[in-house]
């Protein structure tokens, strides 16, 4: 039965983008992305279920835990999200001119293929082919960054491509790495096979483990966005359509962490904790320093939200770091966290620079007065994302916080504690700058999509709704993804 | 197989030398199909067929459409060459010297149990040379033959050392590479159309 679902759950998205390349017509189109995202995200929240149900299920090729069904959660929401967005965000682009109606099925086809490809990643049992599914995710997402074909456009798609290819390439040398010190441990199970590499992870030679981490690392950190190989990032994330900007910054990075948790359970499992959760520790505390000066001096409002981006996946991979249970529980809930808020505020950012006619934060004026509704949600939006309590963020990042004071590393929680003050500055100066205040005469005219109103509406009803009250089922699976990574990693 | 290392190590280092782009597509294209010939003695010695297979389909992908979807770009791009790198032609060379003496060296401390080294030796040279060629040059296609000399690279590594992944795995990987290449080549088409230039030395507008 949980073989059957997978299969519907990345054949619909692949039946989506054939159909949409084949309807032609804009309304049909429409409607068939719509439907195909609804089911895709039933179909990804049932396997979380029946996880949850049944505990992990593992046949063939496919591979469902806790932690798996947890970014199912993320991949399901943000798919779903992203395509109620694109209807309206997609139909004012064309209405302005700046896309043509003739690229609309291209575009869609390419969204449902980017989500194909995610779920892949999600759903593998495989270290080579989640290397396969992760590199196709680039493949899929670069010419959705470089839709407008623009120049802007074309430089950030070259970046992007570029960077992540090589980085990419330094985790297939890890992987295969990995692979020779199962064959030389005398290994006969399945080549690369998590359960394999588990059962043979005593005999695993640990100096290969060590040099194949250390690719992997770079590699998979590449493409997670984590400093100093984040440079592509910023550019991709503010070129791309903002649906798919949403989608890139809170569904692929954080299947970028996931497959990272993945090695690192191998890893960590040969090796001990101390190697990997050092580099861990300095990559993310890096990532979230590297951040600052650039979210203290931003003039693109999307620029701003991906530095957030690099900035938070920092913060995950610091809370892998510290590795207790709690520092992981407060990891695997503030990837959910983040990819929720950020999707929403990319849309926002969408919205905004449809309105305004510019992404620069210095002509972005009194948004509260000139649109009511978007305005209320971006200061809502960016409220959680900076961790303002009650709202879900707050909570994820307070536990890592907590988890590192509580496990003796003091002088680490206090300097992500001054860090993020830093975040705090820049983003609260550059959003009261737009929020409040008078707008510009003839600002924001026109109207918002109902579509894309929603779409933002639902994901920070989620975002204030799992702050205030946390379902147990959620909970329970993020209680049971953290156990997962504290006994595939043996606490670091 | 230590002639074919050679021809590859010489392949790599005459990749250094051209500033010719579609010389650099014609020397991949060898470069691809000497992988190839590698990988069919390796799996002729070892008896397994599916390195065969692994074997015609490097010909098929990286010996022929890759390259043919190269040479069709370059065709357009007429007056475009290497003309000004950002390390020149003889300091990449003795660069790719230095990257297999460094590869020789990585392989007496890393791996010393090895069973083919030169072929390792090979592969992990072919990493670093392609790394070198995407860092120093300007020109998108020779960025592209960079990136292929380092996957050539990395074939070589998983031959030579676990007698390449499994099918399927290699499977996928080809597939990914086929279609990198595609984008990277509808890329650098629309860099052309819209900066009249493949030169990504003017892809410097985003920053901050």
């Amino acid at each position: 039965m949980m073989y059957e679902l997978t299969l519907i759950a990345l054949g619909l998205p692949l039946a989506t983008a054939a159909a949409s390349l084949a309807a032609r017509r804009a309304g049909l189109v429409k409607v068939l992305n719509i439907a195909g995202s609804l089911l895709t995200c039933g179909a990804a929240f049932a396997l979380t279920a029946g996880v949850l149900r049944d505990g992990p299920f593992a046949y063939k090729w496919v591979y469902l835990d806790a932690l798996s069904g947890l970014l199912l959660v993320v991949v399901g929401l943000l798919t779903f999200t992203a395509t109620l967005f694109s209807l309206s965000y997609m139909d004012e682009e064309v209405a302005e001119g700046r896309v043509r109606p003739g690229l609309l099925p291209r575009y869609y086809a390419l969204l449902q293929l980017f989500a194909f490809t995610m779920l892949a990643v999600l759903t593998v049992e495989n270290l080579g082919l989640m290397w396969v599914g992760v590199e196709a995710t680039t493949l899929a997402s670069t010419l959705l960054v470089a839709f407008y074909f623009n120049r802007p456009a074309l430089e950030a798609a070259w970046k992007y491509v570029m960077v992540c290819n090589v980085g990419i390439l330094f985790a297939l040398l890890g992987t295969i790495l990995l692979y020779y010190a199962q064959l030389s441990a005398g290994d006969g199970g399945a080549a690369l096979s998590l359960a394999a590499l588990a059962g043979a992870s005593g005999r695993l030679d640990p100096f290969l483990v060590k040099l194949a981490f250390v690719f992997i690392l770079i590699g998979y950190g590449t493409k997670a966005g984590l400093a100093p190989m984040h440079t592509w990032l910023p550019d991709a994330h503010s070129q791309a359509p903002s649906p798919v900007s949403g989608l890139l910054s809170g569904a692929l990075l954080s299947c970028a962490l996931y497959v990272l948790i993945r090695n690192l359970g191998v890893v960590t499992a040969v090796l001990g904790g101390g190697f990997a959760q050092a580099g861990l520790l300095l990559f993310g505390l890096l990532s979230v320093a590297v951040a600052v000066p650039f979210m203290l001096v931003q003039h693109d409002i999307k620029r701003l939200l991906a530095y957030s981006s690099v900035e938070h996946v920092g913060i995950v991979s610091f809370g892998l770091g510290i590795g207790t249970p709690l520092a992981l529980y407060g990891a695997a809930f503030h990837i959910l966290n983040h990819a929720v808020a950020k999707s929403a505020l990319f849309y926002l950012a969408g919205i905004i620079s449809q309105r305004y006619g510019t992404k620069q934060v210095m002509r972005i004026r009194g948004l509260l007065a000139a649109m009511p509704a978007t305005g209320a949600m971006f200061l809502t939006a960016v409220l959680a994302i900076v961790g303002t309590p009650p709202l879900n963020v707050f909570f994820s990042k307070f536990a890592i916080v907590a988890a590192a004071f509580a496990a003796g590393r003091p002088v680490l929680g206090a300097l992500l504690l001054l860090l993020l003050a830093g975040v705090f500055a820049g983003m609260m100066y550059y959003t009261t700058r737009m929020v409040f205040g008078a707008a510009p005469a003839g600002a924001a005219a026109g109207r918002t999509g109902a579509c894309g109103l929603a779409a933002v509406a639902l994901s920070l009803l989620w975002v204030a709704g799992t702050g205030l009250y946390l379902p147990p089922w959620l909970d329970g699976l993020l209680t049971k993804a953290a156990a997962q990574i504290f006994a595939a990693t043996g606490g670091l | 197989m230590e002639t074919l290392a050679i021809l590859l190590l010489a392949t790599a280092f005459l990749l250094t030398r051209t500033s010719r782009l579609a010389t650099a597509v014609h020397i991949l294209l060898a470069q691809s199909a000497v992988v190839a010939a590698a990988c069919a003695v390796a799996g002729w010695q070892a008896g397994e067929t599916h390195m065969f297979v692994a074997a015609l389909l490097t010909v098929v992908v990286k010996a022929g459409l890759i390259p043919y979807a190269l040479l069709r770009l370059v065709r357009l791009l007429r007056r475009e060459r290497e003309v000004n790198p950002v390390i020149g032609a003889n300091m990449t060379s003795l660069a790719a010297v230095g990257a297999m003496v460094l590869a020789y060296g990585l392989i007496e401390h890393a791996l010393p149990a090895v069973i083919s080294r030169d072929a390792v030796a090979t592969a992990v040279a072919l990493v670093l040379i392609g790394l070198l060629l995407i860092i120093t040059r300007r020109q998108a296609i020779m960025q592209i033959v960079g990136l292929i000399t380092m996957e050539n690279g990395l074939y070589l590594l998983g031959l030579s050392t676990t007698r390449g992944l499994p099918l399927i795995i290699e499977l996928g990987i080809f597939f990914d590479v086929l279609v990198a290449v595609t984008v990277m080549v509808i890329l650098a088409f629309r860099l052309k159309r819209s900066f009249q230039t493949t030169d990504t030395s003017i892809l410097k507008r985003l920053k901050g």
